[in-house]
């Protein structure tokens, strides 16, 4: 059998030179030995590389890309293709952690010179990678169709309008449109799985050509081919294979650890990896009230936001992307890595991640006149750290550079962790300082505090039951399926179809719509009702608690009731029957930490604020509390029927951690065996 | 570098039992990837049981039943037709429905249904596909006397009606009968098997 393989082997190796190739970029690439943590995300970033094209060309088997039905092919990945929604959620978490392990790769290129002579052309294609690959994630971004989709994309391509005289011709040529529409979405769609991955492809081949051209640089920038044995190995070097695969093997357990704990148990990573707002269909009407970019885009979209002016602001933005790329030629230091060089490296570095980093931050948070000054200030030094590079590292004091590599340099462990504390106070110090947030996330009034429970099937079936008998008749769940739901909340078919499901023509297995006249809607309550499957993740299952505790009498208002959380709305209060009626009365006043004021010498509660609580002028079905319960259900309901797949993720996640905790054990034994005898 | 402490047993156990594991992770993420090809809830909503009254189905008629995109015919046979079947043996392929591909266990007898006079067959030809006729009518069929059954148009193949095939047709096998079973007197399911109600 062996020797079958051998003999194949040695066939196609006197056709194709698999044998060199193999030993050129694995078994006879010599690395240097002293590579450190930072050295693992190149590695990591093709780990995630993979699994984006395996995961998307999943997707794309399932995926619809069309204005009408895209955003609703991703609910049937989510809820009706068998496994869609890891690979669903593997896709997703994999678009933020490539940007992770990019954004440390380039630092680690950043600290330790890896784009000086001889490695320019690697920093280039790196940083085409990087170009490219925030294009690839953008044009993604579009796909879902969600709200963030729509409006991120709008904002994006709306930056070329800037351009004078052919910009907005510009514009209208990249939508194909008169606005974002299903056109641009499919010419978004062609380039996000076609063009771009392709060309990513070939970038990254060049990317590691390059590199195993010249070979790697090291946490000391020595170079290690000065000091050769007869064989003509490096002495400081170790064969990549197997001694970086096994190295690398271990740091991949890890990842995936991380990985995998937010696939199942944090997928939306609180709204920064799949933002809130991208649960809501995309409305062309209708702009989001807060509208952010994707995390990994935030820290250029503040140097935009920074400048007073569209043009000027734009080409800042370009700018902002741009310049690292001349890094190889802004930099005059004689010394590759931060270890031998002076005081005013260590200053600029921990200054510009510091900037780098409260731009991200600043990006991600609405704009205040307080923080568009930290913004300027910080876009200032970031432009500073890379234009005056060219002065700053002449100035520097280099320490002379040991002729072989060591294995002890650098700060240590602790070290490491002093600078990453130094860096973290140094972002977060002036963003305390503009942090003050001037509203509360419901409406007029803070959250009351719900957490869902999706294994308490009681609580679910009695929330199902509410919701078809008084909210059904005018929201529809139209992602979910009555089958599915019934299986799910343990509620026998036949019971259900009886008493849950009202219209008799329509079978278990359909989605489920309702009868609704959209039109007719709009006519009776201002607003057609909108479908209510994914509510709980677009607006949270604390906003629904407290919205649906807080109708009160309003005459003035259509339907005699208005609510706190969501002022003027159309919709009547249904439950009305159950709660009773409550009226506005005076009532504390209650601070943004959700204190409430009082008075400083009696303790008294100040009640100046004429609807600071609520009284029941006549009562309903149930008591106060029985209607919290109630309600509870009822938002626990919608919380399942947002994401059923919830209690499966928990269970899977658990089982996957551990078993990648095993393997973890096993490669971390199998390198400490390979590299216990390397000196 | 030096080789001098190598200890090749432990470092070929480590190899193994890490590639072992890193193996069963891969066959563990192919899970998801293999599980998606399945059937999704909306193909099997789509294909789910499909239900007929036949009560209105007078005696001599078809209705066709669209069931997982296939069309199923469902035939009242009189009297009459079924006494024509037992005499046709000698002219059929496979008459006492031998391949058992064809229709379920509980599928048997030359009448090939569990009500009698109810014939259901999925109205697909079973040599490459086209829907074939029912020519309930007795007397002549392209040049060969005829006691009423089912006639390809596309290349001529010919079932009786029973949905056996006839012998010298290109087809091989009798037409598929699907699994069925009465919801109660009047409501045929097509899809469900009978014990599985």
């Amino acid at each position: 059998m062996s020797n079958m393989l051998v003999g194949l082997r040695d066939w196609v190796d006197a056709r194709l030179p698999i044998m060199k190739a193999w030993n050129t970029h694995m078994g006879k690439y010599y690395a240097p030995k002293n590579f450190n943590f930072w050295y693992f995300f190149g590695v990591l970033s093709l780990v995630v590389l993979v699994n984006q094209l395996l995961t998307g060309i999943w997707l794309t088997m399932s995926y619809t890309p069309s204005q009408e039905g895209a955003f609703a092919s991703v609910e049937y990945i989510m809820r009706d293709v068998d496994f869609g929604w890891i690979l669903r959620y593997m896709h997703s978490t994999g678009a933020s952690a490539f940007f992770v392990v990019v954004y440390l790769h380039m630092f680690r290129a950043l600290i330790y010179g890896s784009y000086q002579k001889p490695r320019e052309l690697i920093w280039i294609f790196g940083m085409l990678i990087f170009v490219v690959l925030m294009a690839e994630a953008f044009v993604g971004y579009v796909l879902p169709w969600g709200q963030m989709s729509y409006w991120g994309a709008q904002v994006i391509i709306s930056l070329f309008g800037a351009i004078p005289y052919v910009g907005e011709d510009i514009v209208t040529w990249i939508r194909g449109d008169y606005l974002i529409s299903g056109i641009t979405l499919n010419r978004f769609f062609a380039l996000h799985v076609v063009a771009l991955p392709i060309v990513l492809l070939a970038l990254v081949v060049l990317h590691l050509l390059a590199l195993h051209e010249v070979g790697s640089n090291n946490p000391d920038g020595v170079d290690i081919k000065k000091h050769k044995d007869k064989a003509g190995v490096p002495l400081d070097g170790v064969a990549f294979h197997p001694y970086y695969t096994v190295h690398d093997l271990q740091a991949i357990g890890v990842f995936l650890f991380i990985f995998c704990g937010i696939i199942f148990f944090m997928p939306e990573m609180g709204g920064y990896f799949l933002e809130f707002a991208n649960f809501e269909h995309a409305n062309n009407l209708k702009t989001p009230e807060h509208i952010a970019p994707v995390w990994y885009f935030t820290p250029y979209y503040s140097v935009l936001r920074a400048v007073p002016d569209k043009f000027w602001g734009f080409i800042a933005f370009a700018a902002s992307v741009a310049v690292p790329f001349m890094l190889p030629w802004l930099d005059r230091s004689p010394v590759k890595s931060w270890r031998y060089r002076g005081n005013i490296t260590k200053v600029m570095l921990v200054t510009f991640v510091a900037s780098f980093l409260i731009l991200g931050v600043l990006g991600v948070w609405s704009p205040t006149d307080a923080r568009t000054t930290l913004a300027r200030i910080c876009s200032v030094i970031y432009f500073a750290f890379f234009l005056l590079m060219p002065i700053w590292t002449s100035m520097d004091k280099t320490k002379p550079v040991p002729d072989r590599v060591t294995t002890d340099g650098g700060i240590g462990f602790w070290g490491s962790i002093a600078g990453l504390l130094l860096i973290l106070a140094l972002t977060v110090l002036p963003l305390k300082a503009v942090a003050a947030e001037s509203s509360h996330a419901c409406g007029s009034i803070p959250c009351e505090p719900f957490v869902a429970d999706p294994e308490d099937k009681a609580s679910l079936q009695h929330g199902a039951k509410l919701y078809m008998n008084y909210c059904m008749g005018c929201h529809s769940l139209q992602y979910a399926r009555y089958n599915r739901v019934s299986e799910d909340l343990g509620i026998p078919e036949d019971l259900f179809e009886a008493n849950l499901k009202f219209d008799p023509d329509v079978k278990m297995g359909a989605l489920m719509g309702n009868a609704m006249d959209k039109g007719e809607a709009k006519k009776w309550f201002g607003a057609a009702p909108p479908d209510l499957t994914l509510v709980s993740r677009a607006r949270q299952p604390e906003w629904l608690y407290t919205y649906l505790l807080s109708f009160y009498k309003d005459d003035s208002r259509p339907y005699g009731v208005n609510n706190k959380v969501f002022k003027d709305v159309g919709m009547p209060n249904v439950l009305l029957e159950l709660q009773g009626m409550q009226e506005c009365a005076p009532g504390p006043v209650k601070a943004h930490n959700g204190g409430v004021k009082r008075d400083p010498l009696t303790g008294a509660d100040i009640l100046e604020d004429p609807c600071g609580k609520f009284e029941i002028t006549f009562a309903g079905e149930m008591t106060p509390e029985e209607y919290d319960n109630a309600v509870y259900d009822l938002v626990n309901f919608l919380d399942y029927v947002a994401e059923p797949m919830k209690s499966d993720r928990h269970r899977i996640g658990i089982y996957t951690l551990l078993f990648i905790a095993l393997f973890t054990v096993f490669a971390w034994l199998l390198n400490r065996e390979y590299w216990k005898d390397v000196h | 570098m030096s080789s001098d402490g190598v200890n090749s047993t432990r470092r070929k156990f480590l190899t193994a039992a890490t590639s072992a594991v890193g193996a069963a992770g891969v066959v563990g993420v192919a899970v998801p990837f293999v599980g998606s090809w399945n059937p999704s809830a909306k193909a099997k909503a789509a294909g789910a049981p499909v239900k007929f009254d036949f009560s209105k189905l007078e005696s001599g008629q078809m209705s066709v039943v669209e069931w997982r995109g296939k069309p199923v015919y469902v035939v009242n046979r009189t009297e009459a037709q079924l006494e024509t079947l037992p005499g046709l043996s000698s002219k059929l392929k496979d008459p006492d429905s031998l391949n058992t591909a064809q229709q379920p266990p509980y599928i048997t007898g030359i009448d090939r249904s569990t009500k009698p006079e109810l014939l259901v067959i999925v109205g697909l030809c079973t040599h490459l596909g086209c829907a074939p006729k029912y020519v309930p009518e007795v007397g002549v069929l392209a040049g060969a006397s005829w006691e009423g059954g089912f006639f390809c148009p596309c290349h001529g193949s010919k079932f009786d009606l029973s949905g056996r095939v006839y012998e010298g047709a290109p087809a091989s096998a009798n037409l598929l009968v699907p699994p069925y079973s009465f919801e109660d007197d009047k409501v045929l399911v097509i899809g469900v098997n009978p014990e599985e109600v």
